[in-house]
C-alpha cells in the first residue's frame, strides 16, 4: 500500500491543531473517514478535506507535504508509525509522543518533543525554544526518546528534562540544560549563556568549550570516560546520521554541578569535539 | 413578557410550601400574582410533576480575587484537561477545579445556582475581585471583605482603641470595597506568620501586637453586630486542619458571648486527637454545641475525593500543608500587608485514613446538626472539592443506601472511627431547599432571593424528579434567572449578567482623616483611589447594585 499523504492546499488563515492526525489514530480509517475529520483552525473547525489533498492509504507512514508553521501539534501523543513532514512544522511538534518516528525536512517551532515519553524526532532545519522541555504546568520535561536537531536550536533546550536524549548539531541558545533532572543532551555547536542553571543530575556533552565556565559548576579536570565511548557507539546504531560520533574520543573535561542546588549533574566538554565540525 | 409555569411541585420553605402544586407567574424579572384571566400569557411551560425551587445560593465559594488567578496559573494542566468550546450562547473557557470565569458562571447555572458569594476578598484586591466576578455570567455575586490581619486594625486593637473607632473602620472598609459582609481568617495568625509564629491559638499572644485572636474576633463580631449587617461575622477560625482543633472551635463559639457568628468550613475545624493515629472526629461534640447555640450558623466545607486545589488567605496553614502538595508546587505569598495568600494543590484519596475521615466528618456534621436553617451546603470550592460536586453531595445527604455504599469503599480504619454508618437521617427535598436556597438568602439578608413569593426575583429552577438525586440536581430541566430562561435540559440558552449584592452601613466619617495618614505613610495606593465607587462597579458589566439594609443596634 502507498503511504497516506496529505498535501496542504494553501496556507491556512489560522493555526491548525493537527493532533487528530497521527498514524495510530488514523489506522484502519478509509479515505472518506479521514476526509471528514474536523480540525480546529483558530476558533473554527474545518474538515481535513478542505485543507488537504488526500492520497494513498497506508496511515502507518503519514506524509504531510507543503507543511507550514501553521500546523501545530503534529504527532501529538502518537504511539507508533511514522510521520514525514515536507516543509516546516509549527509549535509542539511531537508533544507527549510515546513512540514512532517524526522526520521534518524543514524547520520546526517551539516545544519540539515537549514532555515526550519515547520515539524519535528528527528535524533537518532549525527548531525554536524549549525543545524537549516541560510543558506549562508540568514539573518534568522529556522523559524518553530521542530528538535530533541538525540545525540550530533556540533557548532552554531540555529544560526540566528527565530522561532520553537530545542531540543538536548546530548552535543552541541560552539556558541550555537548565533545571535538568536526568537524561543526556549533546550540543555540538556554539552555546549561549546560563548553561545548566539549576541542573540536578543528567549529562550535557558539549562539542565546543563554552564561552565562560558555567556558574555553579566546578571543573574536575580532563578525564578519559568509557561512558562516552559506549554512548557514541550506541547512538551510531540508532541513527545513521549519528554515526559520525564514532570518531569522537572518550577524553573530556568534566564539570560538576549545579552546586548552588546541590546538583550532581555533569557537563562534559569533548577534547576533540570541535575538529569534528559536523555541519 | 409574561411567563407561566403550570402545575409545578413547589418547594419554598420561606412560604412553608413543601411539595404543593401551584402555578408560578413571572414578568419583568419578578414573580407576580396570578394575572387577570383576560391577560395573554406569552409563554407557558407545562411542568406537572416537576420539582420547582428558587435559584440556588452558594454562600461560600472562592470565585474571585487574586488567589483564584494564582491557582489557575499554578495548575495549567487543569485547564488543558478540561476545555469548554464556545457556542452561540456561551463563551468558551477551561478548567475543572478552578474554571475560568465564564465556565464558572455557566456551570453554576447548569446546576440551578443563581447566586455565589466570594468569602475572602482582600481590601487591596477588591477592585480586581469585583472585575473578575463581573465576568462571571448569569449568577449574582457579592463578597465578604477580609479583615482581622491588617496592620491598621491590629494597631488600633493593641493601642486599646475604642470599639466605636473599630466599628467605623469596619464600616468604612465595607463601603470602600463594596462588600456584603465581613470575614476573618485565622484572626491575627496571618500577621503573626510574618513575624515567624507558626501557630497562634485562640488565646496566644501575637509576637508584635499585644493582642490575641480572641480579642480580634470579639471586636469584629461586636462591630458587625453594632452595624447591624444582615450576615454575621464569617469566621475561619484558628488552627485549621490541626488535630485537636475541635476544642478551639468550641472555645471560639463560647468567645463571642451569644453574638451571631457564622463558622465557615467547619469540617476542617472539627478534628479530635484520639486514637492510635491521633486524628479523630470531633463532629459530634461540635454538632451538639451548635444545636444548642441558636446564634451560630455554619457551612461545612465537605471534601470529595479527587484532585483539587486549596486556596486560602491563611498562609500559616498553607505553609504547614505545603509538604502535602500534589502535584508538588505551592504559592505562599503576602498581599499588600493586608493578609496573605496560600495556594496548595491537593489530592484527596479515599484510601488515605485522614482524607477518608475528613469525608466522614463533613457528612457527620450535615447529619447531626438538626436545623437546616443554620447549616449551608458547601465544599468550600475549590478547597474541599470543586462546586460541580454539589449534586453528588446532595445525593449523599438524601440517600442513605448510596452513602453506605460510598462509605464501604473507604479506608477501613476511618470507617471504624466514624459514626457515619449509624446515622439514618436522610435529607428531604424541603430541607435541601432550605439549606441551598432559603437559609443562605436569609443569612445574607437577600430579601428577594431564595424564595418564590410574589415580588421575589424570578430566579426559578425546575428539576425533573429522579430517584437518583445526583442526576436530578446536576441537570435541571429549566433555569430562569431574573425571568430569563438561561438553561434548558443542561444547555445554556442565554448568558445575561447578574447583579452585585452589597451593604452600605453608616459610619462616622472622621475615621477617614486617620486612614488618610495611614494610607499616605504605608499604602501603595492613595485613599481616594482605593475606594470603589458605584459607577465604577457598574462599569464592569453588572446590571445593577442590590443594596441590602443594615439594622443597627
Amino acid at each position: 500500500m502507498t503511504p497516506l499523504s496529505l498535501t496542504l492546499r494553501r496556507n491556512p488563515f489560522a493555526r491548525i491543531d493537527m493532533s487528530p492526525l497521527t498514524p495510530d489514530r488514523l489506522a484502519g480509517l478509509g479515505r472518506d473517514a479521514i476526509a471528514r475529520i474536523m480540525l480546529a483552525c483558530g476558533r473554527q473547525r474545518i474538515r481535513v478535506s478542505e485543507l488537504f489533498d488526500i492520497a494513498g492509504r497506508d496511515a502507518s507512514l503519514l506524509r504531510i507535504r507543503r507543511a507550514t508553521v501553521q500546523l501545530f501539534r503534529v504527532g501529538f501523543q502518537m504511539q507508533s508509525g511514522s510521520v514525514e513532514i515536507a516543509g516546516n512544522a509549527g509549535d509542539n511538534l511531537g508533544e507527549r509522543i510515546q513512540g514512532g518516528e517524526i522526520r521534518v525536512r524543514g524547520d520546526a517551532g517551539e516545544w519540539v518533543g515537549a514532555s515526550m515519553l519515547g520515539g524519535n524526532i528528527t528535524v533537518q532545519g532549525n527548531v525554536g525554544d524549549r525543545a524537549g522541555a516541560a510543558l506549562p504546568g508540568q514539573l518534568i520535561g522529556m522523559k524518553g526518546g530521542l530528538i535530533l536537531v541538525v540545525g540550530n536550536a533556540g533557548d532552554r533546550v531540555g529544560e526540566r528534562m528527565r530522561g532520553g536524549t537530545i542531540v543538536t548539531l548546530g548552535d543552541t541558545g541560552s539556558y541550555l540544560a537548565c533545571r535538568m533532572r536526568a537524561g543526556t543532551i549533546i550540543a555540538m555547536g556554539r552555546t549561549g549563556p546560563h548553561i545548566g542553571i539549576g541542573m540536578r543530575r543528567g549529562t550535557l556533552v558539549m562539542g565546543r568549550k563554552p564561552a565562560a565556565m558555567p556558574t555553579g559548576f566546578r571543573s574536575a579536570g580532563a578525564l578519559k570516560m568509557e561512558f562516552l565511548r559506549l554512548l557514541f557507539k550506541q547512538l551510531g546504531t540508532v541513527q545513521t546520521r549519528l554515526a559520525l560520533f564514532r570518531s569522537f574520543g572518550p577524553e573530556a573535561i568534566r564539570m560538576a554541578g549545579d552546586l548552588s542546588v546541590g546538583g550532581k549533574g555533569e557537563i562534559l566538554v569533548l577534547l576533540n569535539g570541535s575538529q569534528g565540525q559536523t555541519k | 413578557m409574561l411567563i407561566k409555569l403550570t402545575n409545578g411541585t413547589i418547594f419554598d420553605p420561606v412560604h412553608r410550601l413543601d411539595g404543593e402544586q401551584r402555578n408560578i407567574f413571572m414578568e419583568n424579572g419578578r414573580i407576580i400574582r396570578a394575572p387577570a384571566s383576560t391577560r395573554k400569557i406569552d409563554r407557558e411551560y407545562d411542568i406537572s410533576g416537576h420539582v420547582v425551587m428558587a435559584g440556588g445560593i452558594d454562600i461560600h465559594t472562592h470565585i474571585g480575587g487574586g488567589k483564584v488567578n494564582i491557582a489557575r496559573i499554578l495548575l495549567p494542566e487543569d485547564h488543558q484537561r478540561d476545555p469548554v468550546a464556545p457556542s452561540p450562547h456561551r463563551r468558551g473557557g477551561s478548567g475543572h477545579v478552578v474554571p475560568s470565569t465564564f465556565v464558572t458562571g455557566h456551570r453554576y447555572a447548569e446546576m440551578g445556582f443563581t447566586a455565589c458569594f466570594e468569602p475572602a476578598m482582600l481590601p487591596a484586591n477588591a477592585r480586581q475581585a469585583h472585575m473578575e466576578m463581573a465576568d462571571i455570567p448569569i449568577v449574582d455575586a457579592g463578597a465578604y471583605v477580609l479583615m482581622g490581619n491588617d496592620d491598621f486594625l491590629l494597631q488600633l486593637l493593641s493601642q486599646g482603641a475604642d470599639q466605636s473607632l473599630i466599628t467605623d473602620y469596619v464600616a468604612w472598609t465595607i463601603r470602600a470595597t463594596q462588600a456584603l459582609g465581613v470575614k476573618v481568617v485565622n484572626p491575627g495568625g496571618i500577621s503573626a506568620f510574618k513575624f515567624n509564629q507558626r501557630r497562634l491559638d485562640l488565646d496566644e499572644q501575637h509576637a508584635v501586637y499585644s493582642i490575641t485572636p480572641r480579642s480580634i474576633l470579639q471586636s469584629l463580631c461586636t462591630a458587625v453586630h453594632e452595624l447591624g449587617l444582615p450576615h454575621p461575622l464569617h469566621v475561619h477560625g484558628c488552627n485549621l486542619g490541626i488535630p485537636g482543633n475541635d476544642v478551639t472551635t468550641l472555645d471560639t463559639i463560647a468567645a463571642v458571648d451569644g453574638l451571631r457568628m457564622h463558622l465557615t468550613h467547619v469540617q476542617f475545624h472539627a478534628y479530635g486527637k484520639e486514637g492510635d493515629r491521633k486524628f479523630s472526629s470531633g463532629a459530634a461534640r461540635i454538632a451538639e454545641r451548635i444545636n444548642g447555640s441558636p446564634n451560630i450558623s455554619l457551612d461545612v466545607g465537605q471534601i470529595m475525593f479527587g484532585q483539587t486545589i486549596t486556596a486560602s488567605g491563611d498562609t500559616m496553614l498553607q505553609h504547614r500543608e505545603a509538604k502535602h502538595a500534589h502535584p508538588k508546587k505551592t504559592v505562599i505569598m503576602d498581599i499588600e500587608c493586608d493578609a496573605g495568600c496560600g495556594i496548595v494543590p491537593f489530592l484527596y484519596r479515599d484510601k488515605n485514613y485522614v482524607n477518608a475521615l475528613q469525608w466522614c466528618i463533613g457528612l457527620e456534621l450535615y447529619l447531626l446538626i438538626n436545623d437546616p436553617w443554620r447549616i449551608f451546603l458547601t465544599t468550600d470550592h475549590p478547597n474541599g472539592a470543586p462546586f460541580t460536586s454539589y449534586p453528588h453531595l446532595i445525593r449523599l445527604l438524601m440517600d442513605r443506601e448510596f452513602r453506605l455504599e460510598m462509605l464501604a469503599a473507604l479506608h477501613p480504619a476511618a470507617r471504624a472511627h466514624s459514626i457515619l454508618s449509624s446515622l439514618t437521617r436522610e435529607y428531604s427535598l424541603y430541607e435541601i431547599a432550605i439549606m441551598t436556597r432559603a437559609a443562605p438568602a436569609r443569612s445574607l439578608g437577600l430579601h428577594d432571593r431564595g424564595h418564590l413569593g410574589v415580588g421575589a426575583a424570578a430566579d426559578v429552577v425546575v428539576y425533573r424528579p429522579r430517584k437518583n438525586r445526583e442526576e436530578m440536581f446536576s441537570r435541571p430541566r429549566f433555569v430562569f434567572k431574573d425571568g430569563k430562561l438561561v438553561v434548558q435540559d443542561g444547555r445554556i440558552t442565554d448568558s445575561p449578567a447578574g447583579v452585585v449584592h452589597r451593604v452600605t452601613p453608616e459610619f462616622d466619617g472622621s475615621i477617614e482623616r486617620r486612614l488618610q495618614r495611614y494610607f499616605e505613610k504605608f499604602h501603595t495606593v492613595r485613599l481616594g483611589n482605593f475606594r470603589l465607587g458605584d459607577d465604577e462597579l457598574l462599569g464592569y458589566g453588572r446590571t445593577a447594585l442590590s443594596t441590602h439594609p443594615c439594622r443597627p443596634g
